[in-house]
């Protein structure tokens, strides 16, 4: 099992909350960037528009030229073709147009004018003489040359051409421009919806796109967490793409070294307790067959030996919590997780700590809890709690098991002592590895190792609980350590049942 | 205590070797000592030790390789000495043979017990019946033999004593501490898996097949049962 980081040790004093309100403060203040991921979008967006704005206008632009300036080819010729038959017409020389519009209107042609003696024919409705604008008229008439201009006639667009003829004579017609409008209306239609589908088809490309590029960023960052969390082993896959190879090749590398360097930090605390441990045997056995012997000895020999053999078992002590917090700094505790009947579980535990007849107090409802651990390592978070409570608590203690809510599966191992308490701001420090805290003197000449709180933690975290300083339930003095476990009431299984 | 109880205590440390030999002659009995593996095989046969006890570390034979060389002739007691309390090397030792286990450091008191306890093991107390018989398997406690469809197989003393004790009540549940106390002498705190590796090893002589075991079985989260 590996080490995970979730803080596992809380502080009920209220001085983290208030960093947090500042730091949110802050954060408000300060405007996010814009992710890689959005800046990617907005990239493919904008040149998407921009592209497809482009290729619509040209082609727009493109497509009605060319269709105007068709038209109005057609329109000439057409005009060209007209007058030539009113010149024929008019030949003779005819009295009045009438005749000449008359054959005009026989071919379908109905928006013919003709200037013929000073006088205006025209064919039907409402293309009469003064919808021409008079720069055509002038152009036609006065200096007898062919032009054309767009004009409108009762909000139709129209073009109209100017024939001159001989005999002081021009030809006038008016061509609708409608079919072209609506030609052209299509066009931008049709130009408008490619330019939306571009943009849409680039808003999914780009979205695709940017969570193909981030990819690598989330497996980075994912793996990142793995290692912060304990998974030393966490590796990146190998990546083809040569832009992100480095990437994944750097990260793999720093990994490694990380790794490394813990495995090297964990192993040379863990062979240095090995090592101390041989030297250990002899010492306690060597003290061992001294006190059996106490009764031969002097007194001040008795003394020395008493001195000797406290700080023997103390050494012995401190080595074996060296090696089993190497342990966990090297990620190689496995737990060996049984099912076990709490209060049963507290009461044993107890009675093979250093203070035995400490009281176990069985609250509410904690009867039939039942809690998956394992229980050496659980039996010394209790062993190490209490042996805290006789170090730094008066020497004396209470253990209570109470279930905090029900509904909520958790049970709660309270240690309160009669010690001076934590104060608030000592209470998270208590769990540092050699926290002796503020009051160095209030701790010193302790026989603890300095290490029995920051295991606990540990153990604790282990199996999914956690574990905090608070003040007695009954708001004397002296401190409470409440250690939390996930735990599940069996009280409907073992209805009926010898609990025996 | 007999007077002439052997222990064989093999450990490469000179000093923790003759803290070892006085502590158990304080005790009343007779020491063996040996510095390696090698000189180890050599007392052993020669006087036939009642208990041993091997530190892992030696040089030249490890202690796996010598406590499976003494287990290939003999179903002698022993004990195995541990710098290391890591799962791999404790499991090891036992999958070695072994039938119990201390780290270091130990106290005198602690490893006085321990051999006492595998001392006493040698015959169970007040088996009722002269003959048990589950199914093809039969145990005859009285003389420490145990017939597995008629043919005779040899257990050692611990694994025979964890039979034993779950034979007089046939189908009854044992927990791992039940058997802990009963046969190792263990209190609430004892390690569950000296009492996993003596059942996987059990299993490996008495059960046709060992990995769908008929007599010896797991009860999820409880313990282990003897069935015919």
């Amino acid at each position: 099992m590996t080490a995970t980081v979730e803080p596992v040790i809380v502080d009920d004093d209220r001085v983290d909350d208030d960093t947090l309100g500042l730091r949110g403060i802050f954060d408000r203040r300060r405007r996010r960037p814009w992710g890689l991921r959005r800046r990617i979008l907005a990239t493919f967006l904008i040149g998407a528009t921009m592209l497809a704005v482009l290729l619509a206008g040209t082609t727009y632009g493109l497509a009605s030229s060319n269709v105007v300036q068709q038209r109005e080819e057609a329109a000439i010729e057409a005009t060209r073709r007209n007058a030539r038959t009113v010149q024929t017409a008019l030949r003779g020389p005819a009295p009045t147009a009438q005749p000449a519009v008359d054959a005009l209107v026989s071919f379908g042609v109905q928006r013919a004018l003709i200037w013929y003696r000073d006088s205006w024919t025209a064919g039907t409705g409402r293309y009469q003489a003064d919808a021409l604008p008079q720069s055509l008229v002038d152009r036609v008439i006065d200096d007898a040359v062919p032009a054309h201009i767009v004009t409108e006639v009762d909000g139709e667009t129209n073009i109209a051409v100017g024939w001159p003829l001989a005999n002081d004579a021009a030809y006038f017609e008016f061509f609708s421009l409608d079919e072209v409008s609506s030609t052209l209306r299509s066009v931008r239609l049709s130009l408008i919806l490619a330019g939306a589908i571009t943009i849409v088809l680039a808003i999914i490309t780009a979205t695709i796109a940017s969570r193909r590029a981030v990819r690598p960023v989330g497996e980075a960052a994912r793996a990142a967490k793995a290692i912060a969390g304990g998974r030393l082993d966490t590796r990146l896959d190998a990546n083809d793409d040569p832009d992100l190879a480095v990437l994944s090749e750097s990260f793999n590398d720093m990994a490694s070294a990380l790794q490394e360097r813990i495995e090297r930090d964990a192993r040379f605390a863990s062979d240095v307790s090995h090592e101390l441990r041989s030297p250990l045997t002899t010492l306690a056995g060597s003290i061992e067959l001294i006190q059996a012997r106490r009764d031969d000895l002097p007194d001040r020999a008795r003394e020395a030996v008493d001195l000797l053999s406290s700080d023997v078992a103390r050494f012995r002590t401190l080595v074996e919590d060296l090696l089993e917090i190497s342990r966990f700094d090297a990620g190689a505790v496995t737990l060996h997780t049984d099912e076990l009947l709490l209060t049963q579980f507290v009461s044993h535990a107890v009675s093979v700590s250093s203070m035995p007849d400490t009281p176990v107090i069985i609250g509410d409802r904690a009867d039939n809890m039942l809690i998956v651990a394992d229980r050496r390592r659980l039996a010394r978070v209790i062993a190490n709690l209490i042996d805290n409570a006789r170090l730094h608590g008066g020497g004396a203690a209470e253990v209570r098991v109470e279930i905090p809510a029900a509904g909520r599966q958790v049970a709660h191992i309270r240690v309160e002592d009669h010690g001076p308490g934590v104060p608030h701001h000592e209470r998270r420090l208590v769990f540092e590895r050699f926290a002796r805290g503020g009051g160095a003197g209030r701790r010193a000449g302790n026989d603890g190792s300095g290490l029995g709180l920051a295991l606990v933690a540990e153990h604790v975290r282990l199996h999914g609980g956690r574990v905090w300083v608070a003040d007695r339930a009954d708001r004397t003095d002296g401190a409470a350590f409440i250690v939390e476990l996930p735990a599940e009431d069996i009280s409907a299984d073992l209805d009926g049942e010898d609990p025996a | 205590m007999t007077v002439d109880t052997r222990i064989l205590t093999v450990e490469d440390d000179e000093r923790i070797r003759t803290v070892v030999k006085m502590a158990l002659e304080d005790d009343g009995w007779t020491v063996l000592e040996a510095s390696s593996g090698e000189e180890a095989i050599g007392l052993f046969t020669i006087h036939q030790p009642d208990v041993v006890l091997i530190d892992i570390m030696l040089p030249g034979i490890d202690g796996f390789e010598l406590c499976r060389t003494i287990r290939r002739t003999s179903d002698v007691p022993v004990v195995m000495v541990t710098a290391r309390d890591d799962t791999h090397d404790i499991v090891a030792g036992l999958e070695a043979g072994a039938d119990d286990y201390l780290t270091k450091p130990f106290e005198n008191k602690e490893l006085s017990a321990r051999i006492r306890a595998l001392l006493r093991r040698v015959r169970p107390s007040g088996t009722p019946h002269a003959r048990v018989v589950f199914g093809d398997l039969e145990i005859i406690p009285d003389e420490g033999k145990v017939l597995c469809s008629g043919t005779e197989v040899h257990l050692t003393k611990t694994e025979f004593r964890l039979l034993c004790e779950m034979a007089e009540n046939p189908g009854k549940v044992f927990s791992r501490e039940a058997l802990l106390d009963k046969v190792w002498g263990y209190d609430y705190f004892g390690d569950g898996r000296l009492v996993d590796v003596h059942v996987r090893r059990l299993r490996t002589k008495i059960e046709t097949d060992p990995a769908h075991p008929r007599h010896v079985v797991t009860v999820r989260g409880l313990g282990y049962r003897l069935q015919s």
